[in-house]
């Protein structure tokens, strides 16, 4: 009468009996996401030139940042930190990814850098502050979210160490959001000076307790086939929850995956949006120099790979999850319990005012100028009260002397009078 | 414009499954409920408006591999790791194969169907027994089913008694009180400050599979009043059990006669949703789904998966026998996730949301909005504006009292020193006056003694 309806299996009825459909709930999960997208806020921060939006470009194959050479070359040099938002819809194979990356031209570009990690770390916190006051609403079917998902900190491939503006940001950024720091440009150091940049840094790190986002040490998505050829050596203690045969072994490569992915963090990247095509004839994305061709995708040139995979290809859920896990959890926690404490309602506009401040020169140049005006009033009425009182002496003085005048008669008369008194006797 | 609504579109997507504008499954909840009598119709639903707001999106297909499609096969294999959970609602009178289609759907003993049997066969003392405790009670029981290295945690919730007094008035009362507890536990652990368990602790229940005696007839008053009360509230999946004594044509008609009942009064059932991705063939099959319920079953007999008549078998998984795959597909096999879905973004969001409005929390709409660098520095602007003000009044108070406070006390010291003055000057022209009028007198009495005697003659005359 009718057919039968899974279109999934094409088995036939007596092993569908046994067969609950129990297992076919991941691929409903997945449909579901399927059909719904993504959305992934990615935060680039560094200082102007470090290839930020050269990245994004590769990492995204197509034109997302337009490179505007006069962008920072000869435009007027801001004086604050700004946030610049891309807004994207991504389609790749049907699925949409809602990008937002979030920019933060003027970072680190100053004479003084004080506090210019600020605007970043506040951006971090509003974000997770409004999809808060959203979340409480008795409607909130829409949500605008812009919790960052990752932040990639671009570190300057000097070869010597990291600046202590990088460690103060970094440290801020760490215990808010997923932290993913890379040696921007890494095609001006060679091989050993890399090695000896990452370990310093990776000390730093450690010793700084900045603590970086790393890949769970399971099995998450899918991995390119070329990635796992490395035979799975070591059968970590994470596979015993894959109860399929065939999956322990996919868990151990992707455990392995995971532990090469740590350990080359942190990630040398280098960027291009040109294509090539080398001596072998393979057309390759790459940057072009005399003494040879750099290919962004080869893992013996740089990370590049191991970041996209990072970032997209088998832990962009890991990243999602943590940030509306932890770190938004720990935002809202921390918020709650302040409120709770009652310390909300009178601080809370002076900080924010406070914060007004600290971000804004011209505001308090402003204010100082009030302060000033002010200032100088007070001097003004300061010199008229002098005059005034200058003036009240003088009057003393005057009546004084006018009071001595008479008391000089008096005692002139009290002296003819005793003269007269004599006389009289 | 257009990018706006995209955008919003597409910003549901997270880890909780909290945030999913499911646009193509509401559609069974859009038709507005003021019908007289329905108790808690679903309110028009609201629907958040956002302030327009101009945003450039950039729109890219991209044609290489970069990675992010990767999503849902990352979402596939964390489900699996985390594991999935399911709470279903069996409400019908007793009698009707309740327990055995449980086991049935799940291939696993989870009732103890010897002890039911009995308590079937034994069907007058079970019914004075309940009717002892003359109200409808709820009954939990949980298992973990796993198949293929996939878990779920199954918890199915009964409600022992109803329809089963003389008077059934309010027997609904205790299913939907149940239902709403576990919506306010959820509701409870949502708005704790620590939430790491939420994950774990949805008791929400996900759907009611709703019993109709196989009467060939229509619909009683106590199935209509039940399923009006509780389908704003859960997804509802109405089934013709035991009906294997139906043929095909009276279920044909049976069928009928129910939809008609349910559509004249309202009342939705589940309707499973159609995806993008979907070829028009599952398409057509999930539209048949739809247009099958309520589905007519046939329960196995004793732990087995059929039927036996001395005038033929009836094998429950035979679509041909009756409509128990189908049932399966809906509830387990291809939309159970799709149950907590709703269940999560519609169901619960419609009650939660009346719930707190209710409690007289005011909805708030200026937090939803794109965020805006300029948006911000205006509003920065004008705080520190106000600030600036503020601090301009203070300044100017406190100038001016001082100001004045000085101004006083110079005027006071003026008018003091005069006040001195006129008093000392008073003094000593007094002091003078009367010192003039003493030497006058003496001058006088003096000018008197002279001319009374002769010395004064005689001074006179010495004077001259």
């Amino acid at each position: 009468m009718t057919p039968h309806l899974d279109s999934t299996n094409s088995q036939n009825i007596n092993l569908d009996s046994t067969e609950v459909g129990i297992s076919n709930l991941p691929n409903q999960r997945y449909k579901i996401v399927s059909d719904q997208g993504g959305i992934f806020n990615l935060m680039v921060c560094g200082e102007s030139g470090v290839g930020k939006s050269t990245f994004i470009n590769t990492l995204f194959q197509t034109t997302l940042e337009p490179l505007d050479p006069h962008k920072y070359r000869n435009g007027p040099i801001k004086k604050t930190v700004h946030i610049d938002i891309i807004r994207a819809i991504l389609k790749e194979k049907n699925f949409k990814l809602r990008l937002n990356i979030i920019d933060t031209p003027g970072f680190a570009d100053n004479i003084n850098n004080n506090k210019s990690w600020q605007p970043i770390i506040e951006f971090i916190d509003e974000q997770h502050e409004s999809y808060m006051r959203q979340e409480q609403q008795p409607l909130r079917d829409i949500k605008f979210d812009l919790r960052i998902h990752a932040v990639l900190y671009f570190i300057r491939p000097t070869g010597h160490s990291l600046k202590p503006i990088d460690i103060e940001t970094m440290k801020r950024i760490s215990t808010r959001a997923n932290l993913i720091p890379i040696i921007a440009k890494s095609d001006t150091l060679t091989k050993n000076e890399l090695i000896k940049f990452k370990n310093r840094i990776r000390q730093i790190i450690e010793t700084q307790q900045i603590r970086i986002f790393t890949p769970p040490l399971e099995y998450d998505g899918d991995l390119n086939p070329k990635q796992n050829t490395n035979t799975p050596n070591e059968l970590g203690e994470d596979n015993q929850d894959s109860k399929a045969p065939n999956t322990s072994d996919v868990n151990a490569a992707a455990i392995e995956h995971a532990r090469q992915l740590i350990e080359s963090m942190p990630f040398a990247i280098i960027s291009s949006e040109n294509q090539f095509q080398t001596e072998d004839g393979r057309n390759i994305i790459g940057r072009k120099y005399p003494w040879g061709v750099v290919e962004v995708e080869n893992d013996e040139h740089c990370d590049f790979r191991k970041l996209r995979s990072l970032l997209l290809r088998t832990n962009l859920l890991d990243l999602i999850l943590n940030t509306e896990e932890l770190h938004y959890e720990a935002y809202r926690k921390l918020k709650l319990e302040k409120k709770e404490n009652g310390d909300e309602n009178g601080s809370d506009e002076m900080s924010k005012y406070k914060r007004t401040i600290s971000n804004n020169p011209k505001f308090k140049e402003e204010e100082i100028a009030l302060k000033k005006y002010f200032t100088e009033q007070v001097k003004a009425e300061e010199q008229r009260f002098r005059q005034w009182e200058q003036n009240i002496v003088n009057e003393r003085v005057r009546l004084n002397a006018d009071l001595e005048d008479i008391q000089k008669k008096v005692g002139k008369l009290e002296d003819q009078i005793k003269a007269l008194q004599l006389k009289k006797r | 414009m257009d990018n706006l609504s995209n955008s919003s579109g597409s910003t549901g997507n997270s880890a909780n499954d909290r945030r999913h504008s499911s646009d193509h499954n509401s559609t069974t909840h859009t038709s507005p409920m003021d019908i007289d009598g329905a108790p808690a119709p679903i309110a028009a639903p609201a629907r958040v408006v956002p302030p327009h707001q101009e945003v450039k999106i950039i729109h890219r297909d991209i044609n290489t591999y970069v990675g992010f499609a990767n999503l849902p096969k990352q979402w596939h294999r964390k489900s699996i790791r985390r594991g999935f959970n399911f709470n279903l609602l069996c409400v019908g009178q007793s009698g009707l194969g309740k327990s055995t289609l449980i086991n049935t759907l799940f291939n696993k003993d989870i009732y103890d169907l010897h002890q039911s049997e009995i308590g079937e066969d034994d069907f007058v003392s079970n019914e004075e027994e309940e009717e002892d405790n003359d109200r409808v009670k709820i009954d939990t029981i949980s298992t973990t089913i796993e198949e293929n290295g996939v878990e779920l945690n199954l918890t199915v919730i009964e409600a022992p008694g109803f329809g089963d007094f003389i008077d059934n008035t309010n027997s609904w009362e205790p299913i939907i009180d149940e239902i709403n507890s576990r919506f306010d536990q959820y509701l409870d652990s949502e708005n704790k400050i620590d939430r790491s368990n939420i994950i774990h602790e949805d008791n929400r229940i996900h759907a009611c599979l709703y019993f109709i005696e196989p009467t060939g007839h229509n619909l009683k008053a106590l199935d209509l009043k039940f399923m009006e009360m509780i389908h704003t509230k859960c997804n509802l999946i109405p089934i013709i059990s035991k009906s294997d004594i139906l043929d095909d044509n009276e279920i044909f008609e049976f069928k009928n006669v129910i939809k008609q009942q349910l559509l004249e009064n309202n009342i939705e059932y589940f309707k499973p949703p159609t995806y993008a991705v979907d070829d028009s063939e599952s398409i057509a099959m999930t539209e048949q789904l739809y247009d099958l319920i309520p589905y007519a079953i046939v329960g196995g007999e004793q732990g087995t998966r059929s039927r036996s008549y001395p005038w033929g078998i009836i094998e429950v998984d035979n679509p041909q026998h009756c409509d128990f795959v189908f049932l399966r597909d809906v509830l387990i096999k291809n939309f159970m996730e799709e149950l907590r879905e709703k269940t999560n973004t519609v169901l619960y969001e419609n009650y939660r949301s009346n719930k707190l409005k209710s409690l007289g929390i005011k909805q708030d709409n200026s937090v939803f909005r794109e965020y805006d660098p300029e948006l911000k520095e205006l509003e920065d602007k004008k705080l520190h504006e106000a600030k600036l003000a503020k601090l301009e009044t203070e300044m100017k108070t406190v100038f001016q009292q001082k100001v004045s406070e000085k101004e006083k006390k110079l005027q006071k010291s003026e008018s003091e020193l005069f006040q001195r003055h006129k008093e000392m000057k008073d003094k000593l022209t007094k002091q003078l006056k009367a010192l003039e009028e003493k030497k006058h007198q003496l001058e006088m009495s003096l000018a008197n003694q002279v001319s009374n005697s002769p010395v004064q003659s005689k001074k006179k005359g010495f004077l001259r």
